[in-house]
């Protein structure tokens, strides 16, 4: 069977990625076709309206969709996640310079980081901060950033959104002073010159929700199969052993414009955080590993209190029940039980 | 359609297909149409021109940046949102199979966005149709010279006149069962390594 599967390039989409080709989806009876997307926007309207079969897809970008909030509204069911974390925020060099925390310690940066901020706005420029768009974890740990060193983002801050393979050129330009985006874009800007990695999301928001594995609610009779392919291929890349083999893959078949050496850091979560070369660990960067493909419910419950925060969705209604109806572990156990 | 009011934006990475649509949409009438290039400046471009209806190319990588500027951010100063036709389902999909989808300004009225559309994806779909034709015109006439090639190789090699070589190449093609063009193909490839 036959079957077309829609991703963004990140290092986040390497299970579908590997599953497509590294024979995980054969061995399940299925051929995947991988089709690259130019935008989360256009993923989204594709799976609407059936050009996709599936995709690796945004958590709240696929809640939003299945809630009518974002797009045509589509039939969606979510049998699997992909991975947690993955993003970090990256500010400008001269920001860097202007916080001068007085340590990497979260509260130090996101102290500095709020000082600076309302500075700037006080002298009527304020920060501007990419973000990959409205339905995004990047937005919701943006704004706990800015709780966290104590103001509201949407009054201090411009946020916008900058496709992140512009992420490097937007920088240059001065076109925004940092953003929050995936594996391997951070780490471009630094290897660029231009930026200094601020924050793990991993530290903003533990174990945050971050890709998906959406099907259509009809009709996708391959989900089983799919799901236990899929899954394969995230042990499969979630085990060292294969960052290497990995890295190459996603540097050369998936069109990510970024040299293997650069994705295997992001995959052992071993990132250079600054053009010295300071290099940062924590292995909980981005987690591709078994414990986080299960789909549970409790992650669309805390993602659509992020869009309720942002003003998305009015407080109250019954949104938050049905984003968790989306989440399916009854299929998940299904299929890697067979 | 006389709708002189409207601003509308066009967003394409190909530029000769913005063109198109920017001349369909002039001819109906619509006295402001402004192309705009994807790119950082995309949001500051948007907002100085602050059109009524934008539409975008499914393969432009901007419309998450358009999606940011929707009602959904507190900041937006002219808020755009996509166009949804909920009552439509076949307009929308006719969008999306053209590569389709637009963004206007809170409030505009269905009736005044449908024949802007109606015009892109007439053009949009002309233009699809006159890029597999000349794909394949493109093509036809890489194939003419392959064999054209293969003739003239046979000729030399083996002193037959040009029907002769052409018989040959539809003979082997005939046993074979494949195309004429694969055998010349094959005879090309092999005299450009044997020298």
């Amino acid at each position: 069977m036959r079957i077309t599967l829609g991703y963004v390039p990140l290092t986040d989409a390497a299970p579908v990625i590997a599953a497509a080709e590294l024979g995980f989806a054969r061995a399940e009876g299925l051929e995947i076709t991988l089709s690259r997307e130019p935008s989360w926007a256009t993923l989204r309207d594709r799976l609407a309206l059936g050009h996709l079969d599936a995709a690796h897809m945004l958590g709240p970008l696929a809640i939003a969709s299945a809630l009518g909030l974002s797009g045509p509204q589509a039939g969606l069911s979510i049998p699997m996640a992909l991975n947690l974390n993955g993003n970090a925020v990256t500010v400008s060099n001269a920001l860097w310079s202007a916080m001068a925390p007085t340590s990497d310690d979260l509260g130090d940066v996101a102290a500095a980081f709020a000082r600076v901020a309302r500075a700037w706005a006080a002298e009527g420029r304020p920060l501007t901060i990419g973000t990959v768009h409205p339905f995004s974890s990047h937005s919701y740990q943006l704004r706990l950033f800015a709780g966290l060193g104590g103001f509201d983002l949407d009054t201090v801050i411009r946020l916008v959104v900058v496709p992140p393979p512009d992420t490097v050129k937007a920088l240059r330009r001065g076109i925004i002073d940092g953003f929050c985006v995936g594996a391997p874009w951070n780490s471009v800007a630094v290897a660029a010159g231009l930026g200094r990695i601020a924050a793990l999301g991993c530290e903003i928001a533990p174990d945050c929700p971050e890709k998906v594995l959406a099907l259509p609610a009809e009709g996708a009779d391959f989900a089983l199969p799919l799901v236990r392919a899929v899954h394969r291929a995230g042990l499969w890349c979630a085990d060292l052993a294969n960052r290497d083999a990995l890295s190459r893959l996603l540097a050369e078949r998936a069109e990510l414009d970024s040299d293997a050496a650069l994705i295997a850091r992001t995959l052992g979560g071993a990132l250079i955080v600054d053009a010295d070369g300071t290099e940062r660990v924590n292995l909980a960067y981005l987690r591709l590993d078994a414990a986080t493909h299960r789909p549970d419910p409790a992650q669309a419950r805390w993602l659509v209190a992020q869009m309720v925060a942002c003003g998305q969705l009015p407080p109250g209604g019954d949104a938050a029940d049905r984003a968790a109806a989306l989440y399916r572990p009854d299929i998940f156990a299904a299929a890697i039980a067979g | 359609m006389t709708e002189t009011s409207l601003t509308v934006a066009v967003i394409d990475p190909s530029t000769a297909r913005a063109a198109i649509l920017e001349e369909g949409l002039r001819a109906a009438g619509v006295a402001s149409v402004v192309v705009l290039p994807d790119g950082p400046d995309l949001q500051a471009r948007v907002a100085n021109l602050k059109p009524d209806v934008i539409v975008v190319h499914l393969e432009s990588p901007s419309r998450d940046v358009l999606e940011q500027m929707s009602g959904l951010s507190r900041q937006a100063e002219r808020p755009v949102a996509m166009f949804v036709d909920r009552s439509d389902q076949t307009m929308m999909q006719a969008a999306v199979d053209a590569g389709i989808s637009a963004y206007v300004v809170d409030g505009l009225r269905s009736e005044r966005i449908r024949p802007i559309l109606d015009i892109a994806i007439l053009r949009f779909n002309a233009f699809a149709r006159l890029q597999r034709e000349l794909d394949e015109a493109r093509s036809e006439l890489a194939d003419r010279k392959l064999i054209e090639r293969a003739k003239g190789i046979l000729m030399t090699r083996k002193g037959l006149s040009e029907d002769e070589a052409y018989k040959l190449l539809r003979r082997q093609a005939m046993n074979e069962k494949r195309k004429i063009v694969d055998i010349a193909r094959a005879i090309v490839t092999a005299a450009d390594l044997l020298g």
